[in-house]
């Protein structure tokens, strides 16, 4: 404080000095409008460069929370589009929920690869749900706990997925034949499907797992299979496998009643 | 005690000088030599610099309420009577008696270089702190110069009328 104090009186004259310049060039700003009007000027353009810097740095520290504010509002879009397309059927209004997480981890290069993601039970997570990305489909939840659930990858020598041709009923099954991450096959898909490269893959809608009309692929090659009326279609899938970023869980309100219904043919309480 | 009652005496004096007359009176239909500098130029350099800075604020400011310039005179006048000092440190290197150091023991050579110096100088604050524009301070040069001449002409008068020394 003394040695404050000392500096200060060694240089009083240069401290005065700037003291009557600021009072000077206060009353200068106060007095000319022009003056006004370009210290404002001046004063925007440097604050609003500073500002500029800070919104970096603040982007940056809350883009976590931006993060899952726009994957929540995806998930509502998601739902919003789906009960758009129930008015033409097949699902029913408010039949699919859809819930956002993050993949924890991904596996696709073993030739039964799974995914586990930062949702479970308490977040309404059920075994046997289908999981989406923003591009298309990526897997079935197989085993759920508390606060994370197990996915079975679309890049599962087990996985058997129910497609369609889109805009037609032609339906076969997605499976993958370990010939890399983003390569798929369909089978059983009927000869009588006019499909040709290029055409889009979608959901059926006739599992419970996944609405219609999520997208799969784009066909690369197909062929007949000799003896049998059937193609083997070969796609590239829309998900990139091996970087697929936030998900979102498929919730059907009425998955039991489906399922029962498939179990038990007989009328159902 | 009493070169300060000098000092404020010779302030009062061409501040009205300025005031009343050179802010006034055209020269050549054009221009308006500054001579409130003049006192200001003449102080102690390395004395009293705070009654110096203080005197030379309250002259500015009498002028910038007579011409409603806000703080332009005041900003001015402050600023060359604290610039001063640097501008013998820089001319002739440091040197021991730095408190000895008087304008009026300058020689005429030395003087007009120093008048015109700071008159020169405070011009281009006054004039580019009225119009806050590069652009048109720069267009006004000329009239600054020739301005500056004309100020200095009536410095070197004033000194020779009224404060000639005879010794260095």
């Amino acid at each position: 404080m003394i040695k404050l104090l000392r500096l200060l009186i060694a240089k009083k004259s240069f401290l005065f000095f700037i003291l009557l310049e600021l009072i000077s060039l206060l009353l200068i700003v106060k007095t000319h409008h022009y003056a006004q009007v370009k210290t404002n000027d001046w004063q925007t353009a440097i604050s609003g460069r500073i500002q500029q810097k800070l919104n970096v740095i603040n982007r940056h520290w809350y883009l976590q929370k931006h993060n899952d504010s726009l994957l929540k509002q995806n998930a509502r879009l998601l739902k919003q589009l789906n009960e758009k397309q129930a008015e033409s059927g097949p699902a029913l209004p408010g039949q699919f929920d859809y819930i956002p997480a993050y993949a924890l981890s991904n596996q696709y290069h073993l030739e039964h690869n799974s995914i586990i993601i930062n949702k479970g039970q308490k977040d309404g997570v059920m075994p046997e749900s289908g999981v989406i990305s923003t591009n298309g489909i990526v897997g079935v939840v197989q085993k759920t706990s508390a606060h994370f659930a197990r996915v079975i990858s679309i890049l599962n020598k087990s996985s058997k997925i129910s497609v369609a041709l889109a805009h037609t009923n032609y339906t076969g099954f997605l499976q993958w034949p370990h010939t890399g991450p983003n390569n798929f096959e369909i089978t059983d898909m009927p000869v009588d499907a006019k499909i040709k490269k290029g055409d889009t893959i979608i959901t059926s809608g006739l599992s419970s797992i996944f609405p219609k009309g999520i997208p799969v692929g784009s066909i690369t090659d197909f062929k007949t299979v000799p003896g049998r009326k059937s193609y083997v279609i070969e796609i590239k899938s829309f998900t990139d496998m091996t970087n697929i970023g936030p998900v979102f869980v498929v919730k059907n309100r009425y998955k039991k009643e489906i399922d029962s219904l498939k179990q038990n043919p007989g009328h159902v309480k | 005690m009493s070169n300060n009652i000098k000092y404020i005496i010779l302030v009062i004096i061409f501040f009205i000088l300025q005031a009343v007359w050179f802010n006034q009176v055209l020269l050549f239909g054009t221009y308006a030599p500054i001579i409130f500098l003049y006192p200001l130029l003449i102080l102690p350099v390395y004395k009293n610099e705070i009654q110096s800075l203080f005197m030379a604020f309250l002259l500015g400011l009498g002028l910038d309420i007579t011409n409603h310039t806000g703080g332009v005179f005041a900003a001015t006048a402050v600023f060359v009577v604290y610039i001063r000092k640097f501008y013998f440190l820089i001319g002739k290197g440091p040197t021991q008696d730095l408190d000895q150091i008087r304008v009026s023991n300058l020689g005429i050579a030395q003087k007009v270089a120093y008048y015109f110096t700071f008159i020169f100088l405070s011009q281009l604050l006054i004039y580019g702190l009225e119009s806050f524009n590069l652009k048109l301070l720069i267009s006004k040069l000329g009239y600054i110069f020739i301005n500056s001449v004309l100020s200095l002409f009536f410095f070197i008068l004033i000194d020779y009328l009224f404060f000639n020394t005879q010794n260095k």
